[in-house]
């Protein structure tokens, strides 16, 4: 009889928890969602990129972390820091990419702002 | 009649068991797919999971092994994978509360919402990059196995299920 209850007890929990985890694992998409949803378009980063002072464009693949973020501060980018310990991570980024998709894939998830990506993106090379 | 219903609840016991089991290895493995697809291995405390996972399969063959200490062991296992989650829930969350202000809606404003306002968005991933409740998969995995762990089993005095 306290087999048979113990029994019980373990599926309820066992239901209980598969419940809880479904609810959990309908979050671990939404990052790629906004990703989508605020995706920049190829012609404001060419404008941007027009814009952007020649010879102040750091490597986003070799510069060391404060030379990216220096970069970023003299393009007008608040949270420069932050911004480059982001770009730091999500190395490495094609070389035969100028328009830095990836990094501006992975930079929208933060939802930070089509000019906000833009002065990131014009201030490095891949 | 008893001796019957004794050998009905072993067998009932014996099938959650293995079902425990087996949502237990589905749990490991798909964990580790969703990791791969996110490639989840950019620095070091995104190790976590992965070395976690791995802890999770060392507890499931000593869940699995007949002897009474390797259940025991992979119940402590279980529980560290357990830790190991809910550390997850945590960091994912402050990884989220300090994107805050790189968020366009809130970067004038972050600093000025209550603390309270500002774990809520964190929590509820309305800032961040980071799932918040993701790492719980690994929690549920690991309450999957210490709930097989402590399921009765045929092997002590006799046919008389134990622990």
């Amino acid at each position: 009889m306290i087999c048979k209850a113990k029994l019980s007890l373990i599926c309820v929990v066992t239901v209980v928890v598969l419940a809880v985890a479904g609810c959990g694992g309908s979050t671990t998409t939404n990052g790629s969602g906004a990703s989508a949803s605020s995706s920049p378009t190829t012609s404001s980063a060419a404008a941007a990129t027009a814009t952007s002072q020649p010879g102040a464009k750091v490597s986003a693949n070799t510069a060391s972390e404060s030379d990216i973020a220096s970069a970023l501060s003299a393009v007008g980018v608040s949270n420069a820091e932050r911004w480059a310990k982001e770009v730091v991570e999500y190395r490495p980024y094609p070389a035969d990419d100028p328009n830095m998709t990836k990094l501006r894939d992975n930079l929208a998830k933060y939802n930070p702002g089509q000019e906000t990506v833009d002065k990131i993106v014009s201030a490095l090379t891949p | 009649m008893t001796e019957i219903r004794n050998q009905r609840g072993l067998a009932s016991a014996a099938l959650v068991r293995r079902g425990l089991y087996a949502l237990t290895v589905i749990g490991i493995l798909a964990t580790a797919f969703e990791l791969a697809t996110v490639r989840h291995w950019l620095d070091i405390e995104q190790l976590i999971p992965w070395v976690a996972l791995v802890v999770l399969a060392i507890a499931t063959v000593l869940a699995l092994a007949s002897f009474r200490q390797g259940r025991i062991a992979a119940g402590l296992l279980a529980l560290l994978v357990l830790g190991a989650s809910v550390y997850g829930v945590i960091d994912h969350t402050v990884v989220n509360y300090n994107s805050g202000p790189l968020d366009q809606r809130f970067a004038d404003t972050w600093e000025s919402l209550s603390p309270a306002n500002r774990w809520w968005y964190a929590f509820t991933k309305t800032v961040g990059p980071a799932p918040t409740l993701a790492p719980g998969i690994l929690g549920e995995t690991a309450v999957l196995l210490l709930l097989a762990c402590l399921m009765p089993t045929p092997t002590a005095a006799g046919n008389q299920p134990s622990a």
